[in-house]
């Protein structure tokens, strides 16, 4: 066999065997998609926006209680863990660069980044949840705040990196403060990266069940007390699937769906932002 | 040894026996640099790679304060002060000594905001000043031409040539009585570097310039006066056509020859 005919069957098996594998993964993700929609979509009604869950067998029953509680969860951690989350990474790339400190903080918030969520649901659990006595939605903003915040800092530190120096300079150059060198220059430069972060950051924490179950728990009816228990999706939807009954677990794949689409939305959306920085 | 010609002109800058050491450094990287800079007129500083000249150009607006560590010694006279006191307004010095970068450095924004940060910085709110003071920066930088018609739009969609012109345009719409170029042609094609050589040549007028070049024969066209700095020292200052063809340094002589670089 001639070197080149060696070459192109080497090649020739390269090419199928990722060809291969690449169908392999997109024909599961595609698989799990379809499964989703098709009982999502069947489960998909208006009762199910209009109506708290119910008891088995009873016709008006939905979600209400979850996508409120699953709203004022994931909006109110999103509210305390971005702004915190970008400060803290401005104060890594622009303040405290190489410093042993700011390397500390790095470190520690990739390992916190790798922990598994449910040990920040039990650390929540330890350090709010028994002291007072019983679960609240505000324990679940805790904990997902935590989770939120070393994806959005990670992000904003690395974006924020990409900045050219020169770019800096320039505006130090021309009289620049340094605190309008940031705002009016890093920033808009990473503007961007940081919105994509902060959508992924959304993204990752709305999906998180494990730690709300230690935290917020779980309320079958409409509660806003942030002191209190309070519904959420993944939690309702895990007790939902898990139930005996038909009409629940139907209920269960509505949420399931509507989290999916939430969740695409995000992702779809920081993509978009992307595409649209770069047609400039 | 060095020779440094004597200045006849006013003089905008004097740097006398400055000395600058780096963070990371244990021995200065400046040594005992004593020069004089004519106003109104163009400077050149030459020399081989690592030989200094941005590091002297970057300590003419303190830019090397922005990383902490570096230290200065000896004086730079700008207006009968030592710029390099510590109660030197950095914020100041730096609208009164703007400064052009080799890479063009356009701010993520429109053509107009970039122009208009500057002014913008000093408090000027008036649209109709802001505005006149963009177009004759525009002008001035022999740009307003080719933007007039897209001053909304983002500065990063213009060429690199172009880019160069906006920051030279961005740097003296604050009418800065110095400015610094370093290297500011070393990222582009050659017609870009004649129109920006062309616009050093005009803007002599307004300004006192020193420009950083790794091109002598750039430093040949454009300068006035040239500096040659070799390991941290100023080895020869002289007036341009005398520097290059009668240098009085043997170093000069060989580094303008080609003997080494």
């Amino acid at each position: 066999m001639t070197a080149i005919q060696k070459r192109v069957i080497i090649n020739g098996i390269v090419m199928v065997l990722s060809t291969l594998s690449a169908v392999i993964g997109l024909g599961f993700l595609f698989w799990i998609l379809f499964i989703l929609v098709s009982n999502g979509i069947e489960a998909m009604n208006w009762d199910i926006f209009l109506f708290e869950g119910a008891p088995p067998g009873y016709a008006e029953s939905g979600l209400k209680q979850a996508l409120v509680g699953q709203l004022i969860i994931v909006g109110a951690a999103t509210v305390i863990g971005v702004p915190l989350g970008i400060l803290a990474g401005t104060y890594l790339s622009e303040y405290g660069q190489r410093s042993k400190l700011a390397e500390t903080i790095r470190d520690v918030s990739d390992i916190m980044m790798s922990a598994p969520s449910i040990v920040v649901g039990s650390f929540v659990y330890a350090v709010m949840v028994i002291p007072m006595g019983h679960f609240s939605a505000l324990a679940g903003i805790v904990a997902l705040t935590i989770i939120m915040l070393p994806i959005i800092l990670r992000t904003t530190d690395d974006m924020l990196h990409l900045v050219p120096t020169t770019l800096r300079e320039a505006a130090f150059a021309l009289g620049a403060p340094k605190y309008k060198v940031v705002l009016q220059i890093v920033y808009r430069g990473a503007k961007a990266g940081i919105l994509t972060g902060v959508m992924l950051g959304v993204a990752r924490v709305a999906g998180e069940t494990a730690p709300l179950l230690f935290t917020s728990f779980n309320d079958n009816y409409m509660s806003t007390d942030l002191f209190a228990p309070m519904a959420s999706l993944t939690v309702t939807m895990y007790n939902y699937a898990t139930s005996p009954y038909a009409d629940w677990q139907r209920l269960g794949w509505a949420a399931a769906f509507i989290l999916s689409m939430f969740i695409l939305g995000l992702n779809i959306i920081g993509r978009l932002i992307l595409l649209n920085k770069k047609g400039k | 040894m060095s020779t440094i010609c004597s200045v006849t002109e006013e003089k905008a800058l004097e740097i006398n026996k400055f000395d600058f050491t780096y963070a990371s450094a244990d021995e200065p990287s400046l040594k005992q640099v004593t020069m004089p800079i004519a106003k109104n007129s163009i400077t050149a500083l030459i020399g081989p790679s690592g030989c200094g000249k941005s590091t002297l150009l970057r300590s003419i607006n303190r830019m090397h304060d922005l990383y902490p560590g570096n230290k200065y010694e000896g004086e730079i006279m700008y207006n009968g002060r030592n710029i390099l006191d510590e109660k030197e307004d950095l914020i100041s010095l730096r609208v009164n000594i703007g400064m052009i970068f080799q890479k063009p450095t356009a701010f993520p924004m429109s053509i107009y905001d970039n122009v208009a940060y500057g002014l913008r910085l000093q408090g000027m709110r008036n649209k109709t000043e802001l505005g006149d003071r963009v177009e004759k920066a525009l002008k001035d930088a022999a740009i307003w031409k080719e933007v007039r018609d897209r001053l909304k739009h983002d500065a990063n969609g213009l060429s690199g040539g172009q880019q160069q012109r906006l920051c030279i345009a961005r740097a003296i719409a604050v009418e800065p009585e110095i400015l610094l170029f370093d290297e500011p042609t070393s990222a582009l094609d050659p017609i870009s570097t004649q129109g920006i050589e062309e616009l050093v040549t005009e803007l002599k007028d307004k300004v006192s310039i020193v420009i950083v070049t790794h091109n002598m024969q750039q430093a040949a066209r454009v300068s006035d006066y040239t500096g040659f700095m070799y390991l941290g020292e100023l080895i020869e200052l002289g007036k341009t056509e005398e520097l290059f063809v009668t240098p009085k340094e043997r170093l000069t002589e060989e580094y303008i020859t080609g003997k080494f670089g």
